[in-house]
């Protein structure tokens, strides 16, 4: 399975997939959301909801669980069949990205 | 007192700014099924009249706010003449001011009621807000009042011009231009009289808290949402349960600083940005419209309120809701009859009958 889609697939239910449309999303936390095997994602905190792909929903429990990068690509490559050099450039990919839009503070 | 109390609610239009009376009513009959309830309306039309589970057992129609307290106090002897209720939950902003400033007049009259005091009403105006922020080290966008349109401009742009305009006890309109603000100023004070206030705009997510002040400082009951739909005049019309300690802490700090007695709902926006706090909006000083959610998940909050207007034992600890548990609203049509109208409109008051049910045959077409 490819990880290069995996970031434009975690959204705020309710709006539209547009990962952009999350920035500032100030009251995300990894620790606070509980996720669903399905990938439905709740924070009690905040009260948003979110859905993830699976390869995504692995990325955020890992987060939530305050995962190295190389214990995520570990979980990655062992759930999915996929060249450890391309998980890690998409896992950056989308690390990076959940940067920018504001769902985590600081690189991983 | 009847034997059985008879309690008295007004608020009883659920329109597109729904009022909170028949949210109340339905509250109640999920505990006292049998208690006998009347609504004090403002209107014939008032939809939750017309309902087939939450309508009053009889109503009768009230003097507007603005006919003056005499009026109003007047009305309601005369209503008493006939329906001597023992217990008033009024559930509009506007007719509170006279019932808080006068409790006297109620207890004279043998009505419980739970009430706020004057000083705690006072505290939680609009226009007073910032001070009890204050105090209680809590964040509340910076509000102005108004009264002139000069001072309204000069609010808006002492503001960053991005502002809300709102009325005295309800309403809110965004407003960025001048127009805009101004169109806005004059239906405000139209609608609630001077002041008219002009706030900072703090976008986010809105988060709401209703609960039960017991008098003494402490909360009997509460449950928080945030905000999931809101309609064009910025009224939730969906939200969904949220624990947050922070949340929880915040409000506490506020009724025990009030030393609130009885319902009410706090209203927050949580800016954007990791470190957001909450900001206290308003607080309202009654029930919301969506206060029967909550005692679907074991927080009657209005038959608390009931329980502690009459001083009776609580039934049990208030809950709290679960999150995730949430509440979408949906709008439906009444059936009325004429007759209902026109007694309302002629005598003032409105007894229920039985429903006349059109029975539809039963088919089946091999379904």
């Amino acid at each position: 399975m490819k990880l290069a889609s995996l970031s434009t697939r975690i959204h705020p239910s309710g709006q539209p997939h547009d990962p952009a449309l999350c920035a500032g999303s100030g009251s995300f936390d990894f620790h606070t959301v509980t996720w669903q095997a399905d990938g439905f994602g709740f924070d009690a905190t905040s009260g948003e909801f979110f859905t993830a792909s699976p390869a995504a929903l692995i990325v955020m429990q890992a987060l939530s669980e305050d995962m190295a990068r190389q214990q995520i690509l570990d979980r990655l490559t062992v759930r999915f069949e996929v060249a450890r050099s391309t998980a890690e450039r998409d896992l950056e990919s989308f690390l990076a990205e959940l940067l920018h839009i504001g769902l985590t503070q600081e690189s991983i | 007192m009847n034997a059985s109390p008879v309690i008295a609610v007004t608020g009883l239009h659920r329109g597109e700014n729904p009022q909170p009376g028949s949210a109340v009513i339905r509250s109640l009959r999920r505990v006292y099924p049998e208690l006998r309830i009347i609504g004090l309306v403002y209107d014939s039309l008032e939809s939750g009249l017309f309902s087939e589970d939450d309508a009053p057992d009889a109503a009768f129609t009230m003097s507007y706010p603005g006919a003056g307290e005499e009026a109003f106090w007047e009305r309601l002897d005369a209503i008493r003449e006939i329906e001597r209720f023992d217990v008033l939950i009024p559930c509009l902003d506007a007719e509170m001011e006279p019932l808080v400033d006068a409790p006297e007049k109620l207890r004279e009259r043998g009505i419980h009621a739970c009430l706020p005091t004057t000083a705690s009403f006072k505290c939680r105006d609009k226009s007073n807000l910032a001070e009890l922020c204050d105090r209680t080290h809590c964040r509340t966008p910076q509000t102005l009042a108004v009264s002139d349109v000069n001072s309204l401009h000069q609010a808006a742009l002492t503001l960053g011009g991005n502002v809300f305009i709102k009325g005295r006890y309800y309403e809110a309109q965004h407003a960025i231009t001048p127009a805009a603000r101004e169109a806005a100023y004059w239906h405000m004070l139209e609608q609630w009289g001077a002041p008219v206030l002009v706030q900072e705009n703090v976008p986010g997510e809105e988060y709401n808290v209703i609960g039960l002040g017991d008098g003494r400082g402490r909360m009997l009951g509460s449950c928080s949402i945030r905000k999931m739909l809101r309609t064009a005049s910025g009224k939730g019309f969906g939200g969904m349960v949220v624990r947050d300690p922070q949340l929880d802490a915040i409000a506490q700090s506020l009724i025990a600083e009030l030393r609130w007695n009885g319902p009410f709902e706090l209203e927050f926006v949580k800016s954007e940005g990791p470190k957001a706090d909450y900001c206290l909006i308003e607080i309202n000083p009654r029930f919301p419209a969506w206060c029967d959610f909550p005692s679907t998940l074991n927080c009657n909050l209005p038959a608390a309120a009931l329980e502690l207007a009459l001083g009776w034992q609580p039934r049990e600890p208030l809950r709290h809701a679960s999150p995730g548990k949430f509440f979408i609203r949906h709008a439906i049509d009444m059936t009325g009859d004429i007759r209902d109208l026109a007694a309302l409109t002629t005598s003032g008051q409105f007894f229920r009958q039985p429903r006349e049910i059109i029975p539809h045959q039963a088919v089946s077409h091999g379904l």
